[in-house]
């Protein structure tokens, strides 16, 4: 049966199907053949009705809703000026800036694409006319937004959370130790592009100009405090945390800035409830799905046939990263961790990993992955917003891949760079 | 025939102890097969449950307090002081008590299961930021219960501010003094390393977890009269065998802890204190009549003479 | 994920593909469909801010705070799958299917319309067992004491409205001489379907 299910879910996938109709179908046909016939098909409704039911899924509505009132306003803008201002006159200033500046708004932002709008959009232009090529622009934008990923707030964490019980605050914790050395990575990637490039360097902002800029910024840069601060110092959940950025979020581009007219809120939620819902019908149908296999007793078969049981702690890890990776480069993320979480569950127990060094991990590889030719969604994503062709757009891509999956494999070494964090404020 | 039996607790805890006894019974004394099935493996608590009325799972196990929602009564275990404390007289009340034998046994029928047997799993022990003996010390005081509007009230009643928090947060929030304590079996705080982040053990006798093992009631009465019989008969095997698995189990639990840990302190309330604790219970009995009306009340009314009928001796 | 900020407003944009009668009844499921989404986040928002604050004014949340918002992400789910049916928005990998000829694309939309609109008319189905066998155990939701199965409604009606879009879809694709995504989106029109 599980290759039944694998092969219905691959081949409608890659037809274009949209993508709960694979989860959904290889559930049917999973409760069919297993209960032969449809007798017990209210048992997949109640599971689907069981994913959307966990009351931390909420935050995921919480976060989306607040990046959507601060894209739509000034905040975003207001950020990468002061990053600008400060780093931007160094010698590949410019590109660390970028990939700074998708750091400090993935502290406000839980999704990739969502930083690749607002913050690839507008630096894109100035990075081409400092003289660095497209293709390593198109790049740098592309998996700088990934750490948006593992900076918490993340939409990834939050669904994987869920999934696998694990706890979210933990999880956000962790995600701030690696996020912080990836951007350490395409800092020094970018330095030595400048120089090799001969990029040349931009003006320096004067002291009364960066001193503007920060003036500028300081209620944006609120939002770390609330979320980081907040989780850290055990005074909010990640759902009140998302909740409190909502209300700072209207507090400011509504009162503060006045950025947004009260008629915008409509079209904003509007946005943010779309966004949601094609989220969530996925996590309902995987939860489906999940049910399905995991009545079915199919993680036990496949994990034995694989011998994964025998590998130990670090080959299940690297296992789970390798599958995460692969899969990533052709399915949309949160299909992914729908799917794949459930299956290593069994092995994540026996072998006693922390879920949240996994998390972390998992987290990572999804990002890896969707910025991977050939079908990863970060690619599709900047070939839409930007524009460009497919070649243009992954050409630059192996060098940042390339760190990225150094930045795992550092991480499965000394599991304390994202553990760290989370013990000094959890354990 | 192979079954399907599914808890509510993980590989190694006392559900999952029981179950593993009903499977060895049931498969060394006939040709059925059992497979069982953790937590979360195939959904929640509620969710097992109504696979169960569906007949996709045989059996399940589900701790009263959550089948709450479909059988009302079964919050009756959520009020304080309805059981004695020690193990012995425990043993003997779920023995004899005729509102668990005879009263719960109708209850659960008219939502279509069979129950097989009630048990204890611990006792309850309170675990809080600091050492507490009094109502008047649990004031202000965020303990985190599972979502049951009963279970807040006999928090409320003792003085305390009941926070419902979903399992996966409980640690953290404890961890950050989000929440100030939190309730459960001495076992399940060791195992989930309570005790690290809220180190101040209570024991306030105000209950037993218990828990709840049925099986879908078409299935059960399309058994073959020797099928039957060898269910009940598991059932009871497994009573026996888990009696004696949690009677050392607390004490076991509780060294582990003091090993682990010197921060950890353990208060037992005497006499005294546990009555001043006691006179919060009637306002918790008029919140459960409130949601259960006469059907509860006469419930009510038999635990307590049951609870009489084995104090006595 | 889309963010929301780079598209075209649709809210205004909307006009039905459909002629006549049903143009009309399309473009009214439509406006109720976009008011209970946007309804359901602002209320989901209102509730987890007043949990927040009480829990800080008061020292404890809302007992039943938990429980509107579960049923609001039904309604917001399920009031924004036939939504984003409507516009296209399902998030779907469409790179082998961008590289056929015009015709196999038509094609291949046509089946995937039909296929998607069946799978949700089964899930329509089901989903109204599944509410009946709810209402007949009788299971309330334990803080708000509301029956559970109420907090499902949602669920036949937005899988039935969705079902309906995929199928004029396929109509649309049809009887007009381009390929449409949705009934009023044109294939390649927003050229980022792919994403989301
Ligand atoms: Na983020
Ligand atoms: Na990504």
């Amino acid at each position: 049966m599980a290759t039944t299910l694998i092969v219905i879910m691959i081949v409608l996938l890659l037809l274009g199907f949209p993508m709960m109709i694979p989860l959904l179908t290889a559930a049917v046909v999973g409760f069919y053949t297993m209960f032969d016939g449809f007798g017990q098909m209210t048992t997949l409704i109640q599971q689907m009705m069981g994913g959307i039911r966990p009351a931390s899924l909420i935050a995921v509505p919480m976060f989306i809703l607040a990046a959507d009132i601060m894209t739509r306003g000034q905040s975003a803008d207001r950020l990468i000026n002061m990053v600008m201002a400060f780093i931007g006159h160094i010698k590949g200033g410019l590109a660390i800036s970028t990939a700074t500046s998708c750091t400090l708004f993935g502290a406000v932002s839980g999704s990739t694409q969502a930083t690749v709008v607002a913050v690839g959009s507008p630096l894109r232009p100035k990075l081409l006319k400092a003289g660095y090529s497209d293709s390593f622009t198109l790049a740098l934008i592309i998996n700088a937004s990934d750490i948006a990923f593992l900076i918490p707030p993340s939409i990834g964490m939050i669904i994987y959370g869920v999934i696998s019980e694990t706890s979210i605050a933990e999880l956000f914790i962790a995600g701030i130790g690696p996020g912080v050395m990836i951007l350490i990575m395409f800092s020094l990637y970018s330095l030595i592009y400048a120089y090799v490039n001969k990029v040349p360097t931009e003006t320096r902002s004067t002291w009364t100009e960066r001193m503007r800029s920060v003036q500028q910024a300081l209620w944006p840069l609120f939002f770390p405090v609330i979320i980081v601060g907040g989780i850290y110092g055990g005074i909010f959940s990640p759902t009140e945390a998302a909740a409190v950025c909502v209300l700072y979020a209207l507090l400011l581009e509504f009162v503060i800035f006045r950025s947004l007219k009260v008629m915008d809120i409509h079209r904003i939620a509007k946005s943010t409830g779309l966004i949601t819902a094609v989220v969530f019908i996925l996590v309902a149908a995987g939860n489906g799905f999940s049910w399905i296999i995991s009545f079915a007793q199919i993680p036990q078969a496949i994990l034995e046939a694989v011998g994964v049981n025998d590998a130990g702690p670090v080959g299940v890890l690297v296992a789970i990263c390798i599958s995460f990776f692969i899969a990533c480069m052709f399915v949309d993320p949160i299909v992914v961790i729908l799917v794949l979480t459930p299956i290593f569950a069994p092995a994540i127990q026996a072998t006693g990993l922390d879920p949240v060094l996994v998390g972390v991990l998992i987290t990572l590889q999804v990002a890896i992955g969707s910025a991977t030719p050939p079908f990863g969604c970060d690619i599709f994503t900047a070939i839409a917003i930007f524009k460009r062709p497919y070649w243009e757009v992954i050409r630059g891509t192996p060098p940042f891949i390339f760190m990225l999956i150094l930045a795992a494999a550092l991480i499965i070494a000394f599991p304390q760079i994202a553990l760290f964090l989370r013990d000094m404020a959890f354990r | 025939a192979n079954w399907r039996y599914a808890h509510e607790e993980y590989d190694g805890d006392v559900q999952d102890v029981y179950a593993e006894h009903f499977k060895d019974y049931v498969e060394e004394n006939s040709d059925h097969t059992i497979q069982i099935f953790e937590f979360g493996q195939l959904g929640e608590s509620d969710d097992i449950m109504e696979q169960t009325q569906n007949g996709i799972l045989q059996f399940v196990n589900q701790s009263p307090g959550f089948t709450g929602s479909l059988i009302p009564e079964a919050q009756i275990f959520f009020i304080p002081y309805l059981m004695p404390t020690d193990m012995d007289t425990v043993v003997e009340f779920f023995r004899e008590s005729e509102a668990i034998n005879e009263m719960f046994p109708k209850l659960y029928a008219d939502a279509g299961l069979e129950l097989l047997q009630m048990y204890p799993e611990g006792e309850m022990v309170i675990t809080l930021d600091e050492p507490v003996t009094s109502p008047e010390g649990m004031k202000n005081k965020k303990i985190r219960v599972m979502t049951n509007p009963l279970l807040s009230a006999t928090y409320e009643a003792f003085g305390a501010t009941p926070t419902p928090l979903p399992w996966g947060e409980v640690y953290g929030a404890l961890q950050t003094n989000m929440i100030d304590g939190q309730e459960n079996p001495i076992f399940w705080i060791e195992s989930g390393g309570l005790y690290e982040v809220s180190p101040n053990l209570v024991f306030t006798g105000h209950g037993w977890f218990t828990t709840a093992i049925m099986a879908n009631k078409d299935f059960y009465d399309g058994l073959s009269d020797e099928d039957q019989k060898l269910v009940r008969d598991a059932s009871d095997y497994a009573f026996e065998k888990i009696i004696v698995h949690i009677d050392g189990l607390a004490d076991e639990s509780l060294e582990e802890i003091k090993k682990a840990s010197d921060k950890v302190t353990v208060t037992r309330l005497n006499e005294e204190q546990i009555e001043a604790f006691r006179k919060r219970a009637p306002k918790v009995e008029e919140a459960f009549i409130d949601m259960t009306g006469e059907s509860g009340k006469e419930l009510l009314e038999q635990f307590k003479e049951d609870l009489k009928e084995v104090q006595k001796d | 994920m889309t963010n929301s900020a780079t598209e075209p407003d649709e809210a205004e944009g909307y006009a039905s593909g459909l002629p006549g009668v049903l143009g009309v009844i399309d473009l009214a499921i439509a406006k109720v469909e976009a008011f209970m989404l946007a309804a359901g986040v602002l209320l989901m928002a209102l509730n987890t801010c007043i949990n927040v604050i009480a829990r800080f004014v008061f020292g404890e949340g809302l007992f039943f705070s938990g429980e509107i918002n579960r049923i609001l992400i039904i309604l917001i789910t399920f009031a924004g799958i036939g939504y984003a049916a409507r516009h296209g928005r399902h998030i779907r990998m469409s790179a082998i299917y961008d590289t056929l000829p015009p015709k196999g694309r038509k094609a291949l939309m046509i089946f995937i319309s039909l296929f998607t609109a069946a799978m949700m008319f089964f899930i329509c189905y089901y989903s109204v067992e599944y509410i009946l066998n709810l209402y007949a155990r009788g299971r309330v939701l334990p803080a708000l004491g509301i029956p559970i199965w109420t907090i499902y409604v949602w669920v036949p009606v937005g899988t039935a409205i969705t079902g309906i879009q995929y199928v004029l879809t396929a109509i649309r694709n049809l009887t007009a001489r381009d390929v449409y995504i949705s009934t009023a989106v044109l294939d390649g029109y927003t050229d980022n379907e792919s994403e989301v």
